[in-house]
């Protein structure tokens, strides 16, 4: 976990930013200087809806190093009510609780820590309302 | 003069649960003698992907949701905290550009026990009325921290409690404030130390008793105000005794204190334990009434506010993610659970 | 039709066993295989003008000094060119040195997939060289495996087509039938299929064992194009190359439409079966990517072996056994024989190789024509899609 990669990705794990296109009215995430959509760079930062509802999920107990503190944890595509649609951890259930389409809400929380002594990663995740 | 008061609040408890009955048969306490003293019969626990800065940033979203107004006019974020999870690295800034508010923002972390984040208050509260910023956000986080078997260990919990402070749209008004401060060694935690340490009995009389009793005499005596010129009234609450004792040596009550005591439902929230209690009374609090708080901060001193409701409030009381929705919201773990939660299976 | 290029040809195939050597590096394992290829070919090495190495990530040391080392080694003073994947790297390698041969570049190349996995001991690395293989930033990041990613895929399936656990687990239990068979393999033994239904789900519904396991091994090919074989009389052995193909699709599973396809499959093996002018049904055998169950159920889907939705039901049925409608990774596919992400394209090849000329002993698959491999990076991002057929066939 390098200092300049969490301060150059900071806002858009902290506030969950794509773009809305200017000419095509179209938007999209994550946050870029070209609308992925019909290439112009006449965009605009674009905060996501906060709540939306899982379109698939599943739990997951083998996690990578820096996230293993957390696992096992539940895991999901949602659904934005913008239509956008992320990757994002459920937490704060129980998986055998989770169904497709539950509503869910977005969150502030730990995604990694570099051990004791480095940086920790903060970004969004869900959960139920 | 200007003006000056709350506009908005917000708050955060974490979904985690564990019982007195829980850690009591761990150590081989009575649970139900330990529950009677303390009036606490489990605390809220920190999730494994949760901290104070996390906490902080979820309950200053709650306020600056209720609010509705842009979070760039906020000029100053003071977060008070005795477990901010970055020794040197302020949790401040990750609020700051969480919410976000602009660049061009005081910020500070600030420590005074359970008393930092009305340590905040004040200073959000003199800042705007010195004209210096529009808007203040005072934060009091804390995952509070407790020896394993210590007492401290029954209600030791976590939670989160933001005030936004301005001049315009005010919900209650500042009345006065006034504090009180002396050396006390009732409870410390030395750098380094995973724990804090207390001097048990100490604790009370001289410290929690003698502060809060000074600070919330010196204020009404201030104002020309007496117990029964208020509504509410919120004090720290280490446990849920502690609040309805003192209360009482001040002529206040239950009926003023008992909106105000989420310890009932959590535990000890430290920085945000008070804070908290003022959300609550503000969730239901009615314009024209009157609010007296008193928070305290072991080493140690109390600041006592009072607050007077205006018609503002009625607008700023539906909101769904308020303290009785954190309350409901549970998940009861057990000790096995609670160790690894806290961090304590190295 | 001469529009893509000259006619290229494998005309050597060197594997070694996979499994887990922690006395072997990377350039031990490579060396074994590259001289296999090269004592098959029976070409002299200095015929050999260029070197393609697809790997996901080296041991310890840097990749320069593990391809350079393995050349010396083999005593082939040339030069070469790492291609990188993820875990279709073989596969990528083999089509680079596919278009240096076909462009007229080079005529004689040798193609090396490598990697040692057993290297990576410690809880969650192997997790995190995945996680460059999916969305690193918002999916890794964010807390997706691919593991994960491939059990909500699972889960669609499921949901849109009735697929089944029992026939999920008839993919492993198939390819470990016919890993049994293979020398090469790092599993040789049937696992019955209760013991894949009952094992501990890690990322629900994929349980321990579904997984293709990440271990060692080296593979290598000597390509050559017609011009070599204009030159060079009597070479034997030689399979053509009838088409090799590399399609992609987006990174990521959430900004797809579907789980349930993957495209990049679909695109590079209708391009495949155009160019060759065949149609899937002409296939006998086939080297999926089977990674995961799903995996080999979305690939005969998507390569056009079977209807979408039909996946589960046809392995179940036993359709793609050996010898069966189509045989599907005799070989016993990752799964039985094992997946170093580098080694599998390439290895795949080897084995249709083998299959076309007849060599495969006792998971030989009967009148073969036309043989296919397929190999993909993590989700589907890339897919690569060659066909094979017999030595006298006109391209
Ligand atoms: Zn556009």
């Amino acid at each position: 976990m390098e200092p300049p990669k969490i301060w150059r990705e900071k806002r858009q794990r902290y506030l969950a930013l794509g773009i809305s296109c200017k000419k095509c009215g179209k938007r999209s995430f994550p946050l870029s200087e070209y609308c992925p959509y019909c290439g112009t760079n006449d965009v605009e930062e674009y905060r996501l809806a906060e709540t939306g509802k899982i379109l698939y999920f599943t739990n997951v107990s083998m996690a990578s190093n820096e996230m293993a503190f957390n696992a096992p944890y539940c895991l999901g595509i949602i659904e934005l009510n913008d239509g956008i649609k992320v990757t994002g951890q459920i937490i704060d259930c129980d998986y055998k609780d989770l169904k497709n389409g539950m509503e869910v809400k977005m969150v502030f929380r730990i995604l990694a820590r570099d051990g004791h002594e480095g940086l920790i990663k903060y970004g969004f995740k869900f959960t139920s309302i | 003069m200007n003006k000056v008061g709350i506009v908005s609040y917000g708050s955060y408890i974490p979904k985690y649960r564990i019982s007195v009955e829980e850690i009591a048969h761990i150590w081989g306490e009575d649970a139900t003698e330990l529950k009677n003293q303390l009036q606490v019969p489990k605390k809220s626990v920190l999730g494994l992907d949760e901290d104070v800065v996390t906490m902080a940033v979820e309950s200053a979203r709650n306020a600056v949701n209720l609010w509705d107004g842009d979070p760039k006019l906020i000029g100053a974020i003071y977060v008070g905290s005795e477990s901010h999870p970055y020794a040197v690295k302020p949790t401040a800034t990750i609020v700051s550009e969480a919410l976000p508010t602009g660049k061009e923002i005081m910020a500070a972390d600030l420590e005074f026990a359970c008393k930092a984040g009305t340590a905040g208050m004040q200073m959000c509260f003199g800042l705007v009325k010195s004209d210096m910023i529009n808007y203040g956000l005072a934060i009091g986080s804390d995952d509070s921290q407790a020896k394993p078997s210590d007492p401290l260990e029954y209600t030791a919990a976590a939670g989160s409690a933001a005030i936004l402070i301005g001049r315009e749209g005010i919900i209650a008004e500042l009345e006065g404030t006034y504090s009180v401060t002396s050396d006390t060694p009732d409870f410390w935690r030395r750098e380094g130390a995973t724990y804090p340490s207390h001097g048990q009995r100490f604790t009370g009389k001289p410290a929690y008793f003698q502060h809060s009793i000074d600070a919330t005499k010196g204020m009404m005596n201030q104002l020309q105000t007496n117990p029964s010129d208020y509504d509410y009234v919120v004090f720290h609450q280490p446990n849920t005794k502690f609040p309805l004792s003192v209360a009482k040596m001040l002529g206040f009550t239950k009926e003023q204190v008992e909106l105000s005591l989420v310890c009932r439902h959590i535990g000890n929230t430290y920085s945000a334990s008070s804070m908290l209690g003022l959300n609550r009374i503000l969730e239901k609090a009615s314009s024209g009434e009157r609010i007296l708080m008193t928070s305290y901060g072991s080493g140690a001193g109390s600041d006592s506010f009072s607050f007077m409701v205006t018609d503002k409030i009625e607008e700023l009381q539906a909101y769904p993610f308020d303290i009785e929705y954190y309350i409901k919201r549970t998940i009861d773990i057990n000790y096995g659970l609670y160790t690894r939660y806290k961090g304590l299976l190295k | 039709m001469r529009m893509n290029g000259k006619n290229v040809f494998v005309i050597g195939t060197g594997l070694t066993k996979f499994g887990e050597f922690y006395d072997r590096d990377s350039t031990s394992l490579a060396t074994e295989a590259l001289n296999a290829a090269i004592n098959d070919a029976k070409i002299d090495r200095s015929s050999i003008k260029s070197a393609y190495f697809g790997f996901m990530i080296s041991n310890s040391s840097p990749h320069s000094a593990f391809s350079s080392k393995c050349l010396r080694e083999c005593n082939v003073s040339i030069p070469f060119t790492r291609v990188e994947a993820g875990n279709a790297s073989g596969a990528a390698a083999f089509h680079q040195a596919y278009i240096s041969l076909a462009s007229g570049i080079h005529d004689c190349v040798a193609v090396i997939g490598s990697e040692k996995l057993s290297d990576f001991v410690k809880n969650g690395t192997i997790e995190k060289i995945l996680g460059s293989t999916i969305d690193y930033q918002w999916e890794y990041e964010i807390g997706a495996t691919l593991t994960s990613l491939y059990a909500m895929i699972t889960k669609a399936h499921m949901r849109e087509f009735h697929t089944t656990m029992e026939q999920l687990a008839s993919v492993p239990v198939k390819n470990h039938k016919n890993g049994k068979e293979n020398p090469h393999a790092q599993f040789r033994r049937e696992i019955p299929l209760d013991r894949f239904l009952s094992a501990k789900r890690i990322s629900d519904p994929i349980g321990r064992f579904d997984l293709a396991t990440h271990c060692d091994g080296s593979s290598a090919l000597i390509l050559v194009s017609e011009d070599y074989l204009e030159r060079n009389n009597g070479i034997k052995n030689k399979i053509p190359i009838l088409s090799s193909e590399h399609s992609s699709d987006v990174l990521t599973l959430h900004h797809r439409e579907s789980l349930t396809e993957f495209k990049s499959t679909v695109t590079a093996a209708k391009k495949a079966f155009t160019k060759v002018g065949i149609e899937p049904t002409d296939i006998a055998v086939a080297e999926v990517h089977d990674s995961f169950p799903i995996s080999e159920i979305l690939a005969i889907e998507d390569l056009g072996f079977f209807e979408k939705g039909e996946g589960g039901k046809a392995t179940e049925a036993g359709l793609t056994q050996l010898n069966s409608k189509i045989s599907v990774n005799p070989s016993g596919g990752l799964k039985a024989r094992g997946d170093p992400f580098g080694a599998t394209g390439i290895a795949q090849i080897v084995e249709i190789v083998e299959q076309l000329r007849g060599r495969a002993d006792k998971r030989q698959v009967s009148e073969v024509e036309y043989g296919l491999t397929h190999n993909i990076m993590g989700t589907g991002a890339l897919a690569y899609v060659n066909i094979f057929g017999q030595e006298e066939m006109e391209q």
